[in-house]
């Protein structure tokens, strides 16, 4: 997983410059948390829900040693092969192994985090595959020869005119007007049909894992993953082992909440439950399936105080809450996640040092929290890496020695408030007659924006204690 | 990569309690399974039918074989003029009265460019408005997946109200795999328009057969708030 998540106030600062591109994240930011909280309502008790699956997840973590080898005899018992993958670079070897085997020339994927986290495509088309991403936003992404902006909608970030041109561009169809979405969706669905019917092996991600029956759940609305899973005779699941569930009970609570979460519905178009290989009097399905089960890191996270972060159901919430999300944009964190959730996975999957920018873009609004649907207490487990970002010595020195001297303020209440109040007595006194300030020592980074209006009068504190004062 | 296989799960015993089987079992059990969501009628018919129109489906009642070919062979000309579809080698849709309507259905497995396939669903979801299918001769993957429009019958005494109970199928007949399809599909992948029709089918047609009354579609369309839409454009067939 390569990142460059360490530009993200550049990468922010440029895709601020975009006016389209923000517009279409303030309607993101607008519309999805609309849609959630519709959605949660109509549930009736969300909250018992939300609890539940985040003390059935919980419970799954807590007892990963059991539920994990439970799941593999399940699975093998059901026909299947089931690999593991220490790192991502295992992983891309196994699955090209495993086309290799097969002489596969063509893969049609269907949407999958991991793979992009391991960056598998590339691994199989540098070994000549015709790899072919199937999520129509993937799809799209995959053409441009750019990254997911976000974890659900990789594609959201592309304007509706950019990727007409991409595909008057890239299918070799001749002139024709596709004037709108549905005219594009028909055409990427007759490109890509040609290559479901085509392909030698299907690749897939798995929602969740079912230890009790070795099935896999697999969420979509195009139904794409399910023509990946369904179509070619070799099928390969690749997920992490975190995504193991109990029982078939907690996989249908885990899409109760799932879908709700993400676009707002109650239940995706499609949800599937995969066992393995076609059996003998079946006429569909592959012949051959195997499951990819990849660490990455997990098994540190697990056994670190930011284990909650393994709770994380992939839904997008964070990401379409956040204040920073929306302005920023998905590409300016550099990483495969973004948002909250990817700024707390980055760095533990990769390195504090290449991605301690990330744990600072956040404005501690707590929104993220609030919506999280696997109760990750997201602000906190930020705070936490800020905190270690710190005591690592990573970030610029003058921000060091800023925060140590906050610290040694705030220990020191007595001079923090002689400070605060001279200073605010000051800015009054100043700013009295034009009302604030178009210029601020120390505070550059606010006055070339807008004007820091003046103090009006006196620090909270100064007034509570003359207030508390009065009153005896 | 059996070194890969025994150093994870080591590393996973090591982060996680290693509790004795029954220990486990008994905190799971005490979990329970959590709420499913509140339906929109109390009568579970009403709500199925409810929510398969709120996933954007469109919904038909026979009271018997007959009128349920009927009812199919009524879609199949408003939306193609055609008499031809797919059905999967089930012994319910074999038995079905097709002569009634004039339809001559092939029975295997759907191939692209065919434009209507019917399912007989094992079961109907009212709490999600979804039916379900299992991959296997009665009901190849493809034919929810690669025609233009997917009908499903669902009979009345099959519909459960839980999701949770629908997946009781996954430990008593464990199939390759089950499909649980709750509409067209869709996609908002082009800057948030939805679309109906990404990869599988536009338009998905949900008949349910049994003896309901001829009102519940009335207020199935109240509840799912598309009483003031137009007729015809929302409910091709209603099949009177």
């Amino acid at each position: 997983m390569t990142v460059s998540s360490n530009d993200f106030v550049a990468q922010a600062a440029a895709a601020l410059q975009e006016p389209e591109r923000l517009r279409t994240r303030n309607a993101l930011g607008t519309h999805m948390p609309a849609m959630r909280s519709k959605a949660a309502e109509e549930f009736g008790d969300y909250q018992a829900l939300r609890d539940h699956v985040a003390s059935v997840r919980q419970h799954a973590l807590d007892n990963l040693d059991y539920y994990l080898p439970q799941f593999e005899q399940q699975a093998l018992d059901n026909g299947n092969q089931v690999h593991y993958a220490r790192t991502g670079t295992e992983l891309n070897d196994i699955v090209l192994t495993i086309c290799q085997r097969h002489n596969a020339r063509k893969v049609a994927k269907g949407k999958s985090m991991v793979t992009e986290e391991t960056e598998l495509n590339h691994h199989l088309e540098s070994a000549g595959l015709d790899v072919v991403e199937t999520d129509l936003g993937e799809y799209i992404v995959q053409q441009a020869g750019e990254t997911p902006s976000h974890i659900v909608g990789p594609a959201l970030h592309k304007p509706e005119a950019e990727i007409r041109e991409l595909f008057l561009e890239k299918h070799p169809l001749g002139p024709r007007e596709l004037e709108d979405p549905p005219a594009m969706v028909e055409e990427a669905r007759t490109v890509l049909r040609e290559h479901f019917v085509s392909a030698d092996v299907g690749i897939v991600g798995a929602n969740a894992l079912i230890a009790e029956n070795g099935y896999s759940l697999l969420v979509t609305n195009e139904g794409n993953g399910d023509l990946c899973a369904n179509l070619p005779n070799i099928l390969i699941v690749c997920t992490t082992m975190e995504r193991v569930l109990p029982r078939a009970s907690d996989a249908a609570a885990l899409v109760r909440l799932l879908t709700r979460s993400t676009t707002g519905q109650p239940i995706s178009c499609y949800t599937s439950y995969y066992s393995g290989p076609r059996r003998q009097d079946d006429i569909d399905g592959p012949l051959e399936t195997h499951f990819v089960l990849l660490d990455n890191k997990r098994s540190d996270i697990l056994a670190s105080d930011y284990k909650d972060m393994l709770q994380c159901i992939r839904c997008g919430a964070c990401l379409n809450h956040c204040p920073v999300y929306i302005g920023a944009g998905g590409h300016a964190y550099g990483s495969v996640y973004q948002g909250p959730m990817g700024s707390v996975l980055t760095p533990l999957l990769n390195s504090l040092e290449e991605s301690h920018a990330l744990p600072n873009a956040c404005t501690s609004c707590g929104r993220c929290a609030e919506v999280c649907p696997a109760n990750i207490p997201l602000p906190d487990l930020l705070r936490d890496l800020r905190h270690e970002e710190y005591r690592s010595k990573l970030g610029s020195g003058r921000w060091r020695t800023g925060m140590k001297l906050h610290a040694w303020l705030s220990q020191n209440p007595r001079v923090y408030r002689f400070l605060t109040g001279l200073t605010i007595r000051t800015l009054h006194r100043l700013g009295r007659r034009s009302g604030g300030f178009t210029r601020l020592p120390f505070a550059s980074g606010w006055t070339q924006e807008r004007d820091f209006p003046a103090p009006q009068s006196d620090t909270f504190m100064h007034q509570y204690s003359k207030q508390d004062s009065q009153d005896e | 990569m059996s070194d890969a296989r025994s150093e994870i799960l080591a590393r996973v015993r090591h982060a996680s309690r290693c509790l004795p089987e029954e220990e486990i079992t008994l905190a799971l059990s005490r979990l329970g399974n959590g709420p499913s969501a509140t339906l929109p009628h109390p009568d579970m018919a009403i709500s199925f039918l409810t929510n398969v129109l709120k996933n954007q489906g469109t919904i038909a009642i026979a009271s018997n074989r007959s009128e349920a070919v009927t009812v199919i062979g009524k879609y199949l000309y408003e939306h193609h003029r055609s008499r031809k579809l797919v059905a999967g080698n089930d012994a319910r849709l074999a038995a079905l009265p097709w002569r009634d309507a004039g339809l001559l259905p092939r029975f295997g497995e759907a191939e692209s460019g065919e434009l209507a396939a019917l399912s007989y669903a094992v079961a109907g979801i009212a709490e999600t408005g979804s039916i379900v299918t299992c991959t296997g001769r009665n009901n190849p993957a493809a034919n929810n997946l690669l025609t233009e429009d997917h009908i499903v019958i669902v009979a009345l005494d099959d519909l459960v109200e839980r999701y949770d109970t629908a997946l009781e199928v996954l430990q008593t007949a464990r199939p390759r795999g089950v499909n649980i399809i709750s509409g067209p599909s869709g996609t908002a992948d082009i800057a948030m328009h939805m679309v109906h029709g990404a990869h599988g089918p536009r338009r998905w047609h949900v008949v349910l057969l049994g003896d309901v009354p001829a009102d519940y579609v009335d207020q199935a369309r109240d509840l799912a708030g598309l009483s003031g839409k137009s007729q015809a454009e929302q409910l091709p067939d209603t099949g009177e």
